[in-house]
């Protein structure tokens, strides 16, 4: 059975969609990330076009985003002040990205960027996880427990216009979690993903928050991030497929809460390894598909039509 | 219907007036409508050519039949191999190129007519260069003639595997000697807008008789409203959007809430 998306401009099959929703839900829940630098991607393969892959995934991030974040909330894990300077920086980073993105529309360009920043984005995600799943799986052989170290870099201390964190204990500048929150922008403009996996670190080695509250706090400011997002590309690219978007979200929010589930009873490792060799087999897709030579070396795009 | 009935008025008064020759067509739909379930469509052209009586009709007497449809703009872009990398590079705009083109013929029709009476699409002619000014073109920054072919050839052949773009000969039925049938496939890639069917009568490699009409190409159904809202009302598309994803999101939380308290 298949549906037609009225703004990708082609038919798929409804089951795929829904698996793909399902899963990327799944290991987005299993492993608290936002699983939109997987189904970006997957999108693109599916021959869906560049810029509607990349905004119907902000989209369904608002939609697991909320989702995730309500759950921490309830616990007293989202610090909303760090959220509100971190969108300080998103909210022009985001309107800074959707304009270079229409301009590498413009330029024909915007499929090569996004493959780039996919591969290199994907690589480093996915060798980091194969690396640190490989060792605990290790570590678990020589049953050694295993022992984490986190740096705190505070020069983030030194900074002008400093602001009180009472929920993360912290007094430092607004100006670097306004710059994270500006890359951040940038990033889910012009990729389609929330960022959690640069924010995550970000917040942890160079704001000093703690571990506890950095995973609700980031999923509280994605919510607002992908909601701009979704609305400058709604309104400037014209490539929000709400139809994919509804089925993409309804299966990521079962797969989300499935996956939530199943990381108390399953040991991740295996399975996060798992996912590292996905990541690293759709970043390998991506850089054949730039470095073979097409059999077509052509290709067109209407830039006029009659709708 | 309404065209049908006509039509065969059309071929009563044709009978009782003498001519050389005369064309007369119809056609079994004045409108196509494309939904989500669309997969193509055959639409019949039909239609009667009279000629004088006391002239026997000889082979070289054939039927044209020219689909085009709207106009679009449309870039061409060339990869080329940047350190090993294939990106975009050169780039041709073609505006104003038909978004639909359909051409049969009951005999193979040669370039050279084509070209003579403007019919179709530029045509490669054997020993001289392609005429271009036909065409609104925007070369960028390409001026070699071999070059400029290969992006026109590169468009042409795109639209072919699109199936917007065909030419075919030998499809034409012809009942009676006087009387032509044919069925256009419409595929589903169509281009939604005004067509426009021209008929030609072609008797010694002279156009003798030629008749046009028109027909319209309309997206209906939930798809397309959904898509022309997107377009009209994109603020509002996008808040809605939005709306949707919320709802779900925060649904989603609360049902999953109890079973994770179990």
């Amino acid at each position: 059975m298949s549906i037609y998306l009225p703004i990708a401009e082609l038919s798929v099959n409804i089951f795929l969609l829904l698996s793909l929703g399902g899963v990327v839900g799944f290991l987005s829940g299993m492993f608290g990330l936002g699983g939109g630098f997987l189904m970006t991607p997957i999108l693109i393969f599916m021959g869906i076009p560049t810029n509607v892959a990349v905004a119907t995934s902000a989209n369904q991030i608002v939609a697991s985003s909320i989702s995730g974040t309500i759950g921490y909330w309830r616990q007293g894990l989202v610090d909303f002040k760090m959220g509100g300077v971190l969108l300080i920086g998103s909210f022009f980073g985001s309107i800074l990205g959707v304009w270079i993105f229409s301009k590498l529309i413009a330029l024909g360009q915007i499929d090569t960027v996004i493959s780039i920043l996919y591969f290199s984005l994907l690589t480093s995600i996915g060798l980091i996880m194969l690396i640190e799943s490989s060792q605990v799986i290790r570590d678990r052989v020589r049953r050694k427990t295993v022992k984490r170290k986190i740096h705190y870099h505070n020069w983030a201390h030194k900074l002008p216009f400093k602001i009180k964190f009472y929920k993360s204990k912290l007094y430092i500048s607004a100006i670097p979690p306004i710059i994270i929150g500006f890359v951040i922008g940038i990033l889910s403009a012009t990729m389609g993903i929330g960022g959690t996996f640069i924010l995550i670190p970000a917040m942890i080695y160079f704001l000093g928050m703690p571990t506890s509250k950095v995973i609700g706090t980031s999923l509280f400011q994605i919510i607002f991030v992908t909601a701009l997002v979704t609305l400058l590309h709604a309104t400037t690219t014209f490539a929000v497929d709400a139809v994919l978007a509804f089925f993409l979200i309804i299966s990521s929010v079962i797969g989300a809460q499935v996956g939530v589930l199943a990381a108390n009873k399953l040991r991740g490792e295996e399975i996060r390894a798992l996912l590292a060799i996905i990541v690293l087999g759709v970043a390998t897709k991506i850089a054949l598909d730039l470095l073979v030579e097409p059999s077509e070396v052509f290709n067109i795009s209407v830039i006029r039509a009659l709708f | 219907m309404n065209l049908r009935i006509l039509f065969f008025i059309k071929l009563l008064v044709l009978a009782f007036i003498s001519s050389a020759s005369a064309l007369v067509i119809g056609s079994d739909e004045e409108e196509i409508y494309i939904d989500a379930n669309f997969s193509g469509k055959n639409l019949l052209v039909f239609g009667a050519f009279y000629s004088d009586p006391s002239q026997s009709r000889d082979d070289k007497s054939d039927i044209l039949i020219e689909v085009v449809g709207p106009s679009e703009d449309v870039v061409v872009r060339k990869k080329e191999s940047f350190f090993g990398f294939w990106l975009n590079s050169k780039s041709v705009g073609f505006y104003d190129v038909p978004g639909f083109y359909y051409l049969s013929s009951t005999n193979e029709i040669t370039n050279e007519f084509l070209n003579e009476n403007n019919i179709g699409l530029l045509n490669k002619k054997d020993t001289q260069l392609i005429d271009w000014s036909a065409l609104n073109i925007d070369w960028g920054n390409i001026k070699n003639e071999k070059d400029k072919e290969s992006f026109y050839d590169a468009l042409i052949r795109t639209k072919e595997s699109e199936d917007v773009y065909r030419k075919v000969n030998g499809e034409i039925d012809i009942i009676d000697g006087n009387l032509f049938r044919s069925y256009i496939e419409i595929p589903n890639t169509v281009p939604v807008g005004q067509y426009k069917v021209n008929l030609y009568l072609v008797i010694d490699n002279k156009i003798s008789n030629e008749y046009s009409y028109n027909f319209i190409v309309t997206r209906v159904g939930i798809e397309e409203a959904i898509y022309s809202f997107s377009k009209n009302y994109p603020l509002i598309y996008g808040l809605i959007s939005l709306l949707i994803a919320i709802l779900i999101g925060w649904s989603g939380a609360e049902v999953f809430k109890r079973f994770r308290k179990v």
